[in-house]
């Protein structure tokens, strides 16, 4: 955990995972630094909107927003509806570059041209995937050529990849990895493999979507290696669907050197839903650009122009960027504060729990950001995607425990091994009672031995004894 | 205006052109269901959020949201901030649901499946016009096929148009309208002539995409016509832009009978931005599926159900429909009492204006909704759109007036006509006053031009 500031070691502290120390007796010194930075106390109020009867350990689904953005969004909101015609033309534009500016700087681009702002990665992966399947059409890529994903990639991925690229031509291959994962070496092994299998059929590979984060199962993958790898094996080019990334891991365009990196900032930088960025790396004049989907008079500005108009709607979660950006800076360290507290928070409560489990981790904790992958007992029989839900809804209902589950089927030969694993995260909000408790809900179903299983096919429920 | 409540002739009514009633001394009967109905204080409360030093006389750009509603936003908001997997698990998808149900009594579609929620015209338009696209790409479409739409048509659709039909090989043409204009028979024989265009070249008309009220110059389009026409003539799909309609004019998706019917329901019905339904004539199996852009593990599902998961994001604009219901049947007649007494009260300023102006209205009263053209001074000198814009600028900035300018360029021939129009808009929180702070501006503006055409001279 944090060690003690050392400039007041004749008071009592005690530690939050969060790394704000709470001074017990006032202190005789002059107030230094550390005493600006926000308090336990002003954090909890800050999420005290958060239903305090649930362990709220799945911030990577849907992220949280403080109270204090909230209040924010809302005023923005309420500017917008008191004179709109006046929000539009004079408000509107300045307020969206400012958070593209923002955001420029956090993530290390070039250019504010870089970064365009969308709803959400989602979002994200349509807009480059429209523009590939305008390739196939438009007789850029020819009908077969490549386009390379990760098995792990999330679900809305691989639909969009259907939608675009498999709809119109193109040929989808997808890399599989291993999980439990031990090293980034498997990844990149699998990784050249899947490029040797696409380049083999004698065709080009146009795209590699790389997540920097997989959603299920959670693995940190090591993006700058495979952009190097593409750009030495001909893939022509590279999109990194980073949706958990900002907040959680290292996030520098300049460092990874993809062409297109997308990330959320409602699931780790505390805005409010939805806002995510997509950044495109500078091409020389004349190349093809990318478009948002939803045309407006914008058409042909440039995505970021474009992205800033699709019609009248609540822009308000992109525009409270700043007031984000005001809150991370409360904390010691900022954000880079907030994702070393919570990588080591995780991981330390991961262990408790494998421990107490008698299971182990995902991934090493060096592939892990601000959430982890921890094995649940085998006892549980969880043998299908269907027990995982079923899982996940008993811990929400009957524990107070908010956590999503994992299948992870057996492999050839695999006999007795760990099938469920449950993804846990820190964020600042979070104290070690979470854990404990979903710790305890997991034991106590073992010891009862009677595991409720949900058939969500046919909406019944029925309990079996093991 | 309004007549008078008659049962209670005994008491001094003052009228609000939203048609609420005041009755300034208690009624000695027993409560009346007109009682019961929103209160002028109630009505100003609930847009007191509105800057009061503004003329808000544009409710056609961005609409308006009542407090009510905007609380049950929030309520809303911070509902699935509280615990967000909850809200997705077991909450959302009814709420949707609720919206589109009542979504489609509204607009008397016959299937609940017909009604995807999006979220605005402009995203509609979106996911018809990429199916177009790809209609073209799989060869469905013939390079070259037409598609039509309106000169008038939304600057939004024309570039949806130009990024979606043109790129992919479609023909567009375009079908011009007179304005001002007379009567519907003017709008139709354009229609028919430019349809004859387009079949004349040996293509199909695949799809056309018709404005039923054109945003500038705001017209009302007699879109069931047209509808008619298309099926006579052999257009293959209509789509229906009707941004402004719901709330504003009479919205039958049974009696207009096109296959795909878009509207906002935060211009004229009082939702929060943004949301709007795209209506989809359910066609017999295998036919092609609309999808959204927006592609989520929810495809291949149907729009309505890929429209109501598009990612992570905040859905509570299209949540709350029902507070918005619940509000415009606060209102004497609902939303039939408030679309009437604003197109009344739209009308009679428009007159109102065009007599201090020694002007015209754009169209006759039955072509139009909520919103009417009103010609300005042609001594203004309005000679482009900058000039437009310019004006509008110069009246929120310097009068407190908010009301979009369009510029109509004369046509061959024609001297000294009126090149400059108002489109002046009603809702329910717009007072008279509002429109004499717009007339009166416009007369002193027209005061100071001849003053210093008088100090040049």
């Amino acid at each position: 955990m944090d060690s003690p500031t050392t400039n007041n070691h004749n008071h009592i502290h005690t530690h939050h995972l969060n790394g704000a120390s709470t001074i017990s007796q006032p202190s005789k010194k002059p107030k230094l630094l550390s005493s600006s930075f926000i308090t336990p106390a002003e954090i909890h109020e800050e999420f005290s909107h958060h239903d305090p009867s649930v362990a709220r350990i799945n911030n990577g689904s849907f992220g949280c927003c403080p109270a204090s953005v909230i209040a924010a969004q809302h005023r923005s909101q309420l500017h917008y509806l008191r004179q709109p015609d006046n929000f539009y033309f004079n408000e509107l534009k300045k307020g969206i570059l400012q958070s593209r500016t923002i955001i420029k700087d956090l993530v290390n681009a070039k250019h504010v041209d870089e970064i365009s702002i969308v709803d959400n990665a989602t979002t994200a992966a349509a807009i480059v995937l429209q523009h590939t399947a305008w390739s196939f059409h438009e007789g850029t890529f020819q009908k077969g050529d490549v386009v390379l994903m990760l098995h792990y990639a999330y679900g809305a991925v691989k639909k969009s990849m259907e939608a675009y690229v498999t709809r119109a031509g193109g040929h989808v291959i997808e890399v599989p990895l291993p999980f439990p994962v031990a090293s980034n070496e498997e990844i990149v092994r699998e990784f050249r493999k899947a490029l040797e299998r696409g380049k083999s059929e004698g065709k080009r590979i146009r795209l590699a979507v790389i997540d920097h984060v997989t959603s299920m199962p959670c693995v940190v993958i090591p993006v700058k290696e495979l952009v190097q790898i593409c750009r030495e094996e001909g893939v022509e080019k590279v999109f990194i669907d980073a949706a958990h990334s900002i907040g959680c891991v290292d996030v520098d365009m300049e460092e990874i050197g993809a062409d297109f990196y997308t990330s959320n900032l409602h699931k780790w930088f505390f805005c409010p839903p939805s806002i995510a960025f997509l950044y495109t790396r500078k091409i020389p004049k004349g190349g093809s650009e990318l478009h948002h989907p939803v045309v407006s008079h914008e058409y042909g500005n440039g995505l970021a122009v474009e992205s800033a108009w699709i019609g009248t709607r609540d822009y308000s979660a992109q525009l409270v960027v700043p007031a984000a950006l005001e809150f991370v800076n409360r904390f010691q360290g900022g954000i880079e504060g907030i994702k070393k507290r919570n990588h080591d928070a995780v991981v330390e409560m991961g262990e408790m729990l494998a421990q107490s489990w008698g299971t182990h981790l995902g991934s090493p904790p060096d592939m892990c950001g601000s959430m982890i992958m921890v094995g649940l007992p085998t006892s549980l029989g969880i043998a299908c995607d269907d027990d995982a839900l079923g899982l996940r809804v008993h811990l929400r209902e009957q524990f107070g425990v908010e956590v999503p589950i994992y299948y992870r089927p057996p492999r050839d030969g695999e006999v007795g091994c760990v099938t469920g694993y449950a993804r846990i995260s820190h964020q600042v909000y979070n104290k070690v009672d979470d854990y404990h408790k979903f710790r305890d809900a997991v034991n106590q179903l073992v010891n009862n031995v009677i595991f409720l299983k949900i058939s969500l096919i046919d909406d019944s429920k029925y309990a079996e004894e093991i």
